[in-house]
């Protein structure tokens, strides 16, 4: 066994057991701290297979700005996050899961299986499945990637797109998720208070509360701060 | 450094990862959960992508370049689902999938 | 070879002599290789370790000097035997968990910070021949692992279940991803060009000689420079952007339940990041290692020095800003700044050519370099002072509507406590 295999078996094992601690922990925090182990352990693959840009942008990307915005969605929203491990169907998604990887086990792996005389397995894949003919390590694929990304011949509307949908993105998750303000809030809440009465006829308008002139309060303390003065 | 370690290896990894993916999507009940483990999949996908570049086309940029877009699909599909729910949260006080199934807020 | 060849590469001779070593006992293959770096990476740790030792008296001295005070000047002579006081106080220290805190993430919390902060040694160069890897994406990785003590900063908040620990949390997102931006922007003219991430290749295009013209990329464009070592700072959470361990405000921000050696973590891997981040600057902006007669460490630890000089300076004069100072500054004047900087840098870069082939194929002016570098330089100058000139006539209208409203302010009051007096 080379060390590259040791590597890898110890990667994989890492990846897919916290992967796995991921779905069924019920400590919402420590679902988001096994993502992120998941992921170092994605950036190892690629390391493995001298694409090491794609390690750093993995740390980058995933690890540094996406488990990021998880961790701090789970700490806004913790006080509904329920205990419960699963809902109702989680029986059923596990059959799917197996049955699926099963499947794709069967077709990618190095078994094959006759059924009726049709032999199913990597066999027919139309390349060399083993890996025994490893061609060498591309150098310097970054440079490549690079132009092949800004050239309109390769890749270059794809990637202005790319860069459209981080803008889109951006804006749509700023409107989104902003906090009404000013007048906007109050239109809101008119709204909702006209919805509220018409859901609540029978019920009594609740009676406003005394206004307290808080304007008045702020400035009377304001007046002793610059009396001090 | 790929020696000794056949293609089919990487692929039965990603297979298992976005199986545990697609579970979790399925059965959690918690919507942060479910696009957490959307992200698992997505890497599922990339890990196959690069595989496939590094040992059948080492010379080309296709691999790569779908790869590097899926880093911003992933990117754009947290920003936009987490802000979301944030949003849902904060006028029904749930994250709860099955709970937020009402067409108004 | 001459004595002076030797006392200049006298890091690689040796770390030579020692693959050597190793290698005759265990046979040329992997394992060599193995207890090699392995070495050598403990090497680096105990360095940092040493580096951490060092810089919390020199910065003591130095702070207590600036604020007209005398610092350390107990333990042994001039104090030089505080760190190891205060380390002998760590380790006896009583190590306490909070009852509610999350255990698992409480205690690893420190762990991840130090190795995050010590990964970014593994790419960078000492001297000619001494790097752990001459990664050819150099930049990019200390910038990727640098991101990662985000998590680190956020499992102790969450962990430690204080709400101070969690507020310092939740500044730390704002402060740190936010300022990343910035960051990644003006390390991009420093790449552009030198046409590598390599820092090793980035260095080369500051010396004379190897296809490099001579000139430190401080002097080509300043502006990044600047903007470099202020995200840095805000990066490191050093004052004054320490907001996420602001004292006055929220007690120590997210390391307030730690105690003892994992307290003493958290603190090596501040100091451990700012001293990456002055190495980092040294590296990319002045020509690293390089430099004339004296030997390429001796000048590394000379400009590191210098750059870490600015940063305890900082420290000792700026007060904190404020949290939506912060923001602004970063995202109103930073960013805009270095986004209009980058396209400029690459226009120029297209139009006046210093490379005379690349001329003729991709068209544009040939110059010589150093034309090119006075041009870029006069850029980024000019594009320094419109934003000044921009950010100051704000804060001169901010200013005037504050007074306004002061003034409108006390004259109500003034009315009101009449009002009362006549009454």
């Amino acid at each position: 066994m080379t060390l590259q295999q040791i590597l890898f078996i110890v990667i994989s094992l890492v990846v897919l057991g916290s992967a796995f601690l991921v779905v069924t922990t019920r400590n919402l925090f420590h679902a988001a701290l096994f993502l992120v182990v998941s992921f170092f352990g994605v950036a190892g693959f690629y390391v493995l297979l001298d694409a090491g840009f794609f390690a750093a942008a993995q740390v980058l990307v995933y690890i540094g700005a996406i488990s990021i915005l998880f961790i701090f969605a789970v700490m806004l929203t913790r006080d509904v996050i329920t205990a419960q491990r699963g809902n109702s169907q989680w029986q059923a998604a596990a059959f799917v899961g197996a049955f699926l990887f099963l499947l794709m086990a069967i077709l990618l792996g190095p078994f094959s299986i006759t059924i009726r005389g049709h032999q199913f397995g990597n066999a027919n894949w139309p390349f060399d499945m083993a890996g025994d003919a490893i061609k060498a390590a591309p150098s310097n694929f970054v440079g490549t990637m690079g132009s092949g990304l800004v050239s309109m011949d390769q890749y270059g509307v794809p990637f202005l797109l790319a860069g459209v949908l981080l803008l889109v993105a951006m804006v749509g998750a700023i409107w989104v998720a902003r906090e009404l303000r000013g007048r906007e809030a109050e239109k809101a809440a008119a709204e909702t208070a006209i919805d509220d009465a018409d859901m609540d006829m029978n019920q009594p308008v609740q009676e406003t509360l005394p206004l307290v002139d808080t304007n008045e309060a702020h400035e009377s303390h304001d007046a002793a701060a610059v009396e001090k003065h | 450094m790929i020696n000794g370690i056949p293609l089919y290896w990487y692929l039965i990894v990603s297979a298992a990862l976005f199986c545990i993916g697609l579970y979790g999507v399925l059965a959690r009940k918690n919507a942060i959960a479910v696009i957490m483990c959307v992200e698992l999949m997505l890497n599922a996908v990339n890990i196959n992508l690069i595989a496939f570049w590094r040992y059948i086309t080492p010379a080309a940029i296709s691999g790569l370049s779908f790869a590097a877009f899926i880093f911003v699909v992933a990117a754009a599909e947290a920003a936009v689902g987490l802000a979301l729910i944030i949003s849902i949260y904060r006028n029904t006080r749930s994250v709860d999938p099955e709970k937020i199934d009402s067409m108004k807020l | 070879m001459t004595v002076f060849e030797v006392i200049n590469n006298i890091l690689k001779i040796a770390g030579d002599a020692f693959a050597g070593l190793i290698t005759s006992i265990l046979g040329a293959g992997g394992l060599a290789d193995f207890v090699v770096m392995l070495v050598a990476a403990l090497i680096i740790c105990a360095l940092c370790a040493v580096a951490f030792m060092g810089l919390t008296y020199a910065e003591r001295k130095i702070v207590a000097r600036i604020q007209d005070r005398i610092g350390p000047n107990q333990a042994g002579p001039y104090g030089v035997l505080q760190p190891i006081a205060d380390g002998i106080k760590m380790f006896t220290k009583e190590d306490t968990t909070p009852a509610e805190a999350d255990r698992w993430v409480y205690n690893l919390a420190p762990l991840v910070i130090a190795v995050f902060a010590l990964l970014t040694y593994a790419v960078i160069p000492f001297a000619p021949g001494v790097v752990g890897t001459n990664l050819n994406i150099g930049v990019f990785y200390v910038i990727a692992v640098g991101s990662g003590s985000t998590v680190a900063i956020l499992m102790a908040g969450w962990g430690s279940n204080n709400k101070y620990s969690l507020l310092g949390a939740f500044r730390t997102v704002a402060q740190l991803v936010g300022y990343e931006v910035p960051m990644l922007l003006n390390v991009l003219p420093v790449v552009m060009l030198s046409g590598s991430m390599s820092l090793v290749d980035i260095i080369e295009r500051q010396t004379l000689g190897n296809g490099g013209n001579g000139i430190p990329f401080i002097l080509v464009v300043p502006l990044s420079a600047l903007i470099f070592l202020i995200s840095g700072i805000a990066e490191t959470g050093r004052s004054p952007f320490d907001l996420l361990e602001a004292e006055s405000e929220i007690v120590a921000g997210f390391h307030v339940e730690y105690s003892g050696m994992k307290f003493a973590l958290f603190f090596l891997g501040e100091y451990v990041n700012a001293l990456a981040v002055s190495i980092m600057f040294t590296v990319l902006f002045m020509g690293g290692y390089a430099g004339p007669i004296l030997p390429p460490y001796v000048w590394l630890l000379l400009k590191v020095a210098a750059v870490f000089t600015i940063l305890m300076w900082l420290r000792g004069t700026l007060p904190r800003v404020r949290v939506d100072q912060l923001m602004s500054f970063n995202w109103k004047f930073l960013v805009p700044m270095s986004i209009v900087n980058v396209i400029l840098i690459m226009i120029i870069g297209k139009v006046f050519v210093a490379d005379p082939v690349t001329a003729q194929v991709n068209g544009g002016i040939a110059v010589p370099p150093l034309v090119q570098a006075m041009i870029l330089f006069t850029s980024n100058v000019i594009v320094l002072l419109i934003g000044l000139l921009m950010v100051s006539r704000q804060a001169r209208q901010l200013r005037l509507t504050e007074a306004e409203d002061l003034d409108r302010r006390a004259a109500h009051n003034k009315a009101a406590a009449a009002k009362v007096v006549a009454q």
